[in-house]
């Protein structure tokens, strides 16, 4: 008797014990608030319930095994711990379109060519003309400036996410003040419009501040470097196509209904670009000098381990400016495309009902 | 082999669709009457509607915080227990609910004869 009564309490005792642990392990993983312990003590008074219940089924105390068995059928700590606590998430669904977006245009649109335009031949030059290390220096920096953008990309969001400013949820709108259903035609989607206005104030900012901080495009070789007289005569123009850029963003986001402005207006802008760099190359070809856009600094004109140096950024920046003008005459060629098919459509559409109605 | 699969995973998904609210209509059913977390997990299995732990528990404190259950912890065979059973509100609600329960199946019902 006494025996049994010992053999009781010693497993009452482990099961208490068991219970204990499994608990401290499911409490691990959940946040830390007010309703922890409250949860805590129902989720162990039910399984304290199960084990007494299960005792009663077998007719003796269980043992650590069956005990075990009742935790691994509630699931592990981690599990349980997922599906009793809050629901969360770092970016939720309203904002992840956003995310997604100014991710995918920060690191392939802006940091990818930002390493291979300059970092990467700032690396060659200073890496005395060692290719192999230059290049792998190079990758090397791209993948952790990859990691750092992405991750404070994410923070800002989560922190938007957090801080509860859900982008449009809260503005004011009427249904009657809707743009017209376009047949046939993309839609432009608003959170691509506002990061598309977004990114074009950030672009004038940068180059804004470009003349005081020449870090911000030459990186640790504008130290060294100085812009020439050409890059200065093109400066303003450059400013303002980018005040344009912004104008017409500003436009494509205010005024949705005009669906023929996200047509027109790109083509515009492109043959502006165009003018522009055209200017830009006849002026290149009339400068005799070896170096058009940046010369070394006057500390060290003098010095020749830079001359090849300047000589790289200056190499990039003309097959950067190549690689625009090429991609501008691709873009406007497509540009034109869509846009005569979209006046073409409008013409037929107009022209099917104007037969319609003599019908 | 894949596509069967893949059916019983839609067909898993749809089902915890088709239970998530009905669990709701059952467990404030069910809290008509007084009862703790466990012996409401057993009511409820009994009755062909078996629920988890993870799932319960979460849905009890929901219930409660908009005001269709209160719940009180009291002593009961030497052990803490939280019991929980329907508010006035609550039961409006569930009043509101079966009725629309009501509406769902008589035209679920009406569908599937004309079909």
């Amino acid at each position: 008797m006494s025996k049994t009564s010992s053999r009781d309490s010693s497993s009452s005792r482990n099961s208490a014990e068991l219970i204990d642990r499994y608990l401290q392990a499911v409490r691990f993983w959940l946040p830390k608030s007010h309703r922890q312990e409250d949860l805590m003590a129902e989720l162990g008074e039910d399984l304290r319930c199960q084990i007494e219940d299960k005792e009663t089924e077998l007719g003796h105390p269980l043992d650590q095994a069956e005990m075990a068995a009742i935790l691994k059928r509630c699931g592990s700590p981690m599990m349980v711990a997922g599906r009793i606590g809050p629901q969360r998430h770092l970016i939720g669904p309203a904002l992840f379109p956003i995310y997604e977006f100014t991710v995918k245009m920060v690191l392939l649109w802006i940091l990818v060519p930002v390493f291979v335009i300059i970092v990467g031949p700032v690396n060659l030059a200073n890496s005395g003309g060692d290719w192999a290390s230059a290049v792998l220096n190079t990758f090397g920096d791209l993948w952790s400036g990859l990691f750092i953008a992405a991750g404070i990309i994410t923070l800002v969001f989560a922190m938007i996410e957090r801080t509860n400013v859900h982008l449009g949820a809260e503005i004011k709108w009427d249904p009657l003040k809707l743009p017209p259903v376009r047949t046939g035609e993309r839609k432009p989607s608003p959170p691509k419009a506002v990061c598309q206005f977004g990114f074009n104030v950030f672009g004038l900012a940068w180059l804004l501040l470009l003349p005081k901080y020449p870090v911000l495009i030459l990186g640790p070789a504008a130290a060294l470097l100085r812009a020439t007289p050409l890059l200065h005569t093109f400066y303003l123009p450059f400013v303002l196509l980018s005040v344009v850029a912004l104008l017409r963003s500003g436009i494509i986001l205010a005024r949705p209904q005009w669906t023929w402005f996200p047509l027109l207006s790109p083509l515009l802008q492109s043959a502006l670009v165009l003018i522009l760099l055209n200017y830009m190359i006849e002026a290149l070809a009339k400068t005799p000098s070896a170096y058009p856009f940046v010369v070394l600094q006057d500390a060290v004109r003098d010095s020749p381990k830079y001359f090849k140096l300047a000589g790289i950024v200056n190499l990039s920046i003309l097959v950067s400016i190549a690689c625009v003008w090429f991609a501008v005459c691709i873009s406007a060629i497509v540009q034109t495309r869509v846009f005569l098919r979209h006046v073409r459509k409008r013409t037929s559409a107009a022209s099917g009902i104007a037969s319609v109605g003599v019908r | 082999m894949a596509t069967g699969t893949a059916s019983s995973e839609v067909f898993e998904n749809l089902r915890m669709e088709l239970r998530r609210g009905c669990l709701i209509v059952a467990v404030l059913a069910q809290l008509r009457c007084e009862q703790y977390g466990y012996t409401l997990r057993k009511a409820l299995a009994d009755d062909g509607l078996a629920i988890d732990e993870g799932t319960l528990y979460p849905l009890l404190r929901r219930l409660e915080t908009q005001g269709l259950l209160v719940s009180q912890w009291r002593e009961e065979d030497k052990r803490n227990k939280r019991f929980y059973r329907l508010s006035a509100e609550g039961e409006l609600i569930l009043k509101q609910l079966l009725a629309e329960w009501e509406s769902i199946n008589a035209s679920l019902n009406k569908i599937l004869q004309e079909a």
